[in-house]
């Protein structure tokens, strides 16, 4: 929960951006700069949503900077983009590439991203190398910091990836539950769009739903870059499912919307982050979106009360509004502050490793609640929320709050 | 849905798959039988057409899938998209020639390919940098009307698609048989430099090829976004290696071979997808490397022969 304190600081901070937005001097000449490292998946399918989760950030890094909330220190970006080209999306070789040029420069004290699981997996193993701790605010595939993949994504030891969302092995089962119980189905056909979080995502789905007695008519891969998914779609509709479930993201996931709103009308159909957003309605477009069900691995926070003035500081300053992993990517910058203030207040050098041990121990007041971390950098919080597409005609087809319907947490697994 | 239905479905989705590659794989022939050149840019040539076709259809105030015409007017913005599409595209190929190729005619060896990929990689990301790279919803006029067979399901698009690609192919195919420039293209590719000596004028031949090919992908680009309402930067390389292969198995540089092994290959990959699933890449390259091997010539054979 949030304090009435805290609420009043956030809201100063963003108070203070905005009365400083045009023009001013960021800290003092002699402050000392610790760069913030950021990866996210600027070109490709998921671009759209990317900037909004980077303007998240932007915010509260300048907050900090204005408000000169860390004495003696300014904070500057190294931001980098893990997508490609040749991808299309996300690309794990890029991501790894980043998570070196970040290790490389010791300015960088900690960083944020990377959104997607796929760039996750390729950079853990080098930030650990360079004991740099990460905060993902998308990233849920929970391999990463699980400590049976320990040798493999942390190999110096220590937890260097945080999250402030939580993870698939929640949001899967989470959202299992939710349409084996809530919606009644029976049946499910299961999707994947063969990267790492959708996959882990899919399998995560696949195992808690047939616990639960819906009966799973088949799994199918489908290539990101394809355009053609008629075949396997007829195959489905073959089958007759009641539901259909895509674990993925945004390039397979909107002309599988597409394809899907032709070939099986009356389906119901389900998928998590990956086809929650601003990318996804954008592409998709109306009437294929409608009635999709989503989730996000957090509480949903742009509705929400205590964020009515963030949403309304960042629509001010951006001209989009915000989507919650906006929220929780700025969420993942005030802990990255709250960490450095805290090291610095010790009068102990601002380095990496302390920054890593001040992020594990971290107790931070943000938008969704107070942040702390488990002993693997696992959110504690493991909320799941579930929304539905319902077109709004009064509003922007890719205005994420208004087409997104909120309809309740998921239930836990 | 009974396995009768599956099937026909199935069928029906790999016609219309079908029929774009098989106007893809005419570009590749068209170039290939006269210059000897596979032409690499013609991938990304069909993706910028796809662009150009949306452009042109939201300056007919069209966004999403909202607007949807019917009768003349809709035949009215067709028309118009498609022609314009069509020259602009074509133009783009004649652009690509001249600049990039032409001053490469006589030099042996691979150059002028590797020029073609080059250009590939230019407009790919000339649309990534100033378009952007989500897939972008497309606009479509075109209404959402479904025809039942039995429990198959006809999409009103499908006829748009099958019978857009059967006047283009017709045409071409009249065009390359019966024009005095058919027949000059005809006889470059059988020898060009007697068909030089008899008085052709080759460069003409060969900008002609260009503007056809490239026109033709043009038009696809314009149907892939009409039939799946999305295009993205990215389509151009999936799509231009499935009818590559589809002009390789009908024979590379044969017209008539391009149409039928695009057919084929879009058969394949709807039937494939059925059965194998994420596989059915797997078979079709797999036919590209058989062809190549066991019967280089394709199934209705090479043209130019004077040639090697």
């Amino acid at each position: 929960m949030i304090t009435r304190r805290a609420a009043a600081r956030l809201v100063a901070g963003t108070a203070l951006t905005a009365a400083f937005a045009s023009g001013s001097t960021p800290g003092w000449a002699a402050d000392k700069v610790v760069k913030v490292g950021i990866d996210l998946s600027l070109t490709g399918a998921d671009a759209e949503s990317a900037m909004r989760v980077k303007n998240g950030i932007v915010m509260a890094i300048d907050a900090a900077n204005q408000g000169n909330a860390v004495p003696g220190y300014t904070f500057d970006l190294m931001t980098l983009d893990d997508g490609t080209a040749t991808a299309g999306q996300y690309d794990p070789a890029q991501a790894a590439t980043n998570a070196r040029k970040m290790v490389s420069d010791h300015d960088v004290v900690a960083a944020i991203g990377p959104e997607m699981s796929g760039a996750g997996k390729a950079m853990a193993p080098i930030l650990s190398q360079g004991d740099l701790a990460t905060i993902t605010p998308s990233s849920t595939n929970p391999d990463i910091t699980n400590p049976k993949f320990a040798e493999q994504y942390r190999p110096a030891g220590k937890p260097i990836y945080f999250r402030t969302v939580t993870t698939d092995a929640f949001q899967g089962p989470n959202m299992a539950n939710f349409m084996a119980e809530k919606l009644g189905i029976k049946s499910v056909y299961v999707l994947d769009d063969s990267g790492a979080y959708g996959v882990g995502l899919a399998d995560a789905f696949q195992a808690q739903v047939e616990k639960k007695g819906v009966k799973v008519l088949g799994r199918d891969r489908l290539d990101p870059k394809a355009a053609d998914y008629s075949a396997v779609l007829t195959k489905i509709k073959s089958l007759n499912p009641q539901a259909l479930y895509y674990g993925g993201v945004g390039q397979a996931g909107i002309k599988l919307a597409k394809q899907a709103y032709d070939i099986l009308p009356t389906v119901i159909k389900a998928g998590g982050d990956g086809v929650y957003g601003a990318t996804f309605l954008s592409g998709t477009g109306f009437p294929a979106a409608e009635g999709w069900y989503s989730t996000i691995a957090s509480p949903h926070l742009t509705g929400d009360t205590k964020a009515a003035e963030f949403v309304k500081a960042y629509s001010g300053r951006f001209g989009v509004s915000p989507e919650d992993y906006s929220i929780t990517a700025y969420d993942a910058a005030l802990v990255i502050i709250d960490a450095v203030k805290r090291v610095a207040a010790t009068g102990k050098p601002v380095t990496r490793s302390a920054v890593r041990d001040a992020i594990q121990t971290a107790k931070v007041p943000t938008i969704q609640g107070t942040v702390s971390f488990d002993a693997n950098g696992d959110l504690a919080d493991r909320t799941v929320s579930v929304f539905q597409i319902k077109q709004d005609k009064a509003s922007k087809p890719d205005d994420v709050s208004a087409q997104f319907h909120y309809i309740d947490v998921a239930p836990q697994a | 849905m009974t396995l009768t239905d599956l099937l026909l479905q199935q069928t029906i989705n790999g016609l219309s798959l079908g029929a774009m590659y098989a106007l893809l794989a005419l570009g590749f022939t068209l170039v290939y039988g006269i210059l000897e050149l596979i032409n690499f840019s013609h991938f990304n040539v069909f993706m910028v057409g796809s662009f150009i076709a949306m452009g042109v259809l939201q300056m007919f105030g069209l966004t999403g899938q909202d607007v949807i015409l019917t009768g003349l007017p809709l035949v009215m913005v067709l028309l118009v998209t498609f022609a314009v599409t069509m020259v602009a595209s074509g133009l783009i190929g004649v652009a690509i020639e001249r600049l990039c190729l032409r001053p490469l005619r006589n030099v042996k060896g691979p150059a002028a390919m590797i020029t073609t990929i080059g250009v590939s990689y230019i407009l790919f990301n000339i649309i990534l940098l100033s378009v952007g790279a989500e897939a972008r919803n497309y606009p479509n006029p075109m209404p959402n009307v479904r025809l039942h067979i039995n429990g198959a399901v006809l999409d009103i698009r499908v006829l748009l698609i099958w019978g857009v690609a059967l006047v283009l192919m017709a045409g071409l195919y009249v065009f390359v048989q019966k024009s005095r420039l058919g027949k000059a293209m005809r006889a470059t590719a059988q020898d060009a430099e007697a068909a030089r000596m008899m008085g052709v004028d080759v460069d003409k031949v060969v900008v002609m090829a260009f503007f056809l090919g490239s026109a033709l992908a043009g038009a696809g680009g314009l149907i892939f976004g009409l039939y799946y309402n999305f295009t993205s930067f990215i389509i151009g390389f999936t799509a231009g290696l499935r009818a590559f292969t589809a002009a390789v198995l009908g024979g590379i540089g044969n017209v008539p071979g391009a149409m039928v092994g695009g057919l084929i290959i879009g058969l394949i990959e709807a039937l494939g997808g059925q059965i194998a699933g994420a596989w059915t890449d797997v078979i079709i390259f797999s036919i590209l490397v058989l062809v190549l091997v066991f019967k280089p010539s394709g199934l209705f054979g090479r043209v130019a022969p004077n040639k090697s």
